[in-house]
């Protein structure tokens, strides 16, 4: 049975990411409406630690982005399985604007890129990162894209007013 | 792979050398530009330089509402654009809990599998085109003509779809698109034979793929490798059948995969593929159910606050939509994650060593679609 085997699965998952994340909030995700399994909010610089327990689970990075919040970046973590038992984790941390979070390159070389990307349009530095520069944009942009303070004028906002 | 002896720190400026591949090129499908350094004729480094058709579709997703997002699914991805525009519109239904019918997603299903041996007949042509073979890649182009033609006649475009709607599909399909997918099946199967003589059996292709840019489990694995490229290598991940959506439990199929992890094994997966895909089709058309295409769905569509993820296999791989809304009729965030972006970073650890010739083989091999990596 492979629910039987995934909640086996899950629940290893939980103690080996409760060893290493003694004082976070770990909790079960509702896969029906979320799209994940398991749900881990961060408080602090516990991504890469999160990062090594998933690459010692076997678990690939799917993606990493950012949302713009008023007066927060939240930043997420994608990480699920290549086994049968299909598990997907999420790690959420919510950083202030001006916060340089830590790289999980070191874990994930995927990571150099998709942080790369982060960075470009949202203009979150990355520390200990190898590699950060423009990948999408221009070389010489001055602008982050999907800032919500990016592209918006009297125009759009009058539209959004219509739409809403 | 070949053994290049480590360079000397003093004679690296002499010997070793830039060379721009693209973004002009046509080898290099669309505009990308490897940056690569050269020792003779072997790589040292390579750098893939992404973003020449960057279009900001996630700004643009902010702004418009969701309906409106849809044409610009298919055009992430513009070889596989049913596949992402049916993903978007199952994303959207999660978030919201839209019903859909039954005999919509089997359409949905039947139209997208068609879509998937489209862009493998391209990708898997135009990678042989690449490497010299100039033959097949007409006789794909002749079947792949016929697929153009039986979506064309369901979605009313050939290449950058919008065909399907939140709780549903827009035109429901004829007794004439059933038989015209049902020949066209027949006919690929017969052309397979002549695929198999022209490509699979032909020294030089043998020669040029075997042991080529070999992707090991444990690189695929750093790298967040998906797709054929990961199935090649020894792992049968895919999220038709790892993580259901849609109908495709009730179908009977298999994933192929290969040990190997070379350029030929990534070509055999493709073509198992396609071969799975048609089986797919007929069991979806024998099964047809009768009813309604579409839900009723309001004229604009309010999802609730919250946000979720949502995957599905494109031709290339695993896409996910993570979609954030604040409960407003604009989505607060679309982000996609595509296959491609993936799969091409890899190259930074594969080709080094390898001759600049073989290059060009791993590239097509992998099959990236640049508009996809841009976004």
């Amino acid at each position: 049975m492979p629910t039987e085997e995934r909640k086996k699965l899950l629940g290893e998952l939980k103690n080996s990411l409760s060893g290493a994340l003694p004082e976070e909030r770990i909790i079960s995700g509702d896969y029906a409406k979320t799209g994940c399994h398991l749900e881990v909010r961060l408080s602090d610089a516990g991504m890469l630690r999160v990062a090594s327990v998933m690459k010692e689970k076997r678990f690939y990075l799917e993606t990493i982005t950012a949302v713009d919040f008023p007066d927060s970046f939240e930043l997420v973590y994608f990480y699920s399985t290549w086994h049968q038992d299909f598990c997907r984790l999420v790690a959420r941390i919510r950083i202030s604007k001006e916060a340089s979070p830590r790289s999980v390159s070191s874990v994930y070389p995927e990571a150099i890129w998709l942080e790369r990307e982060i960075y470009d349009f949202f203009g979150i530095r990355f520390l200990d990162h190898p590699d950060l520069r423009r990948i999408l944009n221009p070389d010489n942009a001055d602008y982050f894209p999907l800032l919500k303070s990016f592209g918006k004028t009297k125009l759009t906002e009058e539209i959004d007013d219509i739409l809403c | 792979m070949l053994n290049i002896k480590t360079i000397d720190d003093t004679t690296i400026n002499e010997r070793v050398y830039q060379l721009n591949l693209g973004p002009q090129h046509p080898s290099t499908h669309g505009v990308l530009h490897l940056l690569m350094k050269l020792d003779g004729e072997v790589v040292v480094e390579a750098e893939p330089i992404v973003g020449y058709s960057h279009r900001g579709h996630e700004k643009m997703a902010e702004n418009r509402i969701w309906e409106q997002f849809l044409p610009n699914t298919s055009r992430i991805d513009y070889l596989s654009g049913l596949i992402y525009n049916h993903g978007y519109c199952m994303a959207v239904e999660k978030l919201c809990g839209i019903e859909v019918p039954e005999r919509a997603e089997y359409i949905r299903v039947i139209t997208s599998e068609l879509n998937r041996i489209s862009s493998h007949l391209l990708g898997i042509m135009a990678f042989v085109m690449d490497i010299g073979a100039f033959t097949p890649f007409l006789y794909g182009w002749d079947d792949r003509e016929h697929v153009l033609d039986l979506l064309e006649r369901v979605a009313g475009s050939r290449l950058t779809y919008c065909y399907n709607r939140f709780g549903g599909v827009r035109n429901d399909i004829d007794r004439e698109f059933c038989d015209g997918t049902r020949r066209f099946i027949d006919r690929l199967r017969g052309r397979f034979s002549d695929y198999h003589n022209l490509i699979t059996e032909n020294i030089i292709f043998i020669k040029r793929t075997r042991g080529i840019g070999i992707i090991t489990e444990d690189t695929a694995l750093d790298f967040g490798v998906t797709g054929p490229t990961l199935r090649g290598s020894g792992v049968g991940y895919d999220v038709r059948k790892n993580e259901p959506y849609s109908v495709y439990p009730e179908f009977d199929f298999e994933i192929p995969v290969r040990k190997e992890g070379d350029v030929m094994a990534r070509y055999q997966v493709r073509m198992a593929e396609m071969e799975q895909s048609m089986n797919i089709i007929e069991q979806a058309l024998d099964g047809l159910p009768q009813g309604p295409i579409r839900s009723k769905v309001p004229l604009f569509i309010d999802p609730p606050a919250g946000d979720c993820y949502f995957a599905f296999e494109s031709a290339r791989g695993a896409v996910g939509y993570y979609i954030v809304s604040d409960g407003t009729r604009i989505p607060y965030r679309i982000k996609v994650r595509t296959p491609s972006f993936s799969n091409l970073f890899v190259l930074t650890r594969i080709l080094p060593g390898n001759f600049i010739a073989d290059c060009i083989a791993t590239l097509g091999s992998i099959d990236v679609v640049v508009p996809e990596i841009d976004r």
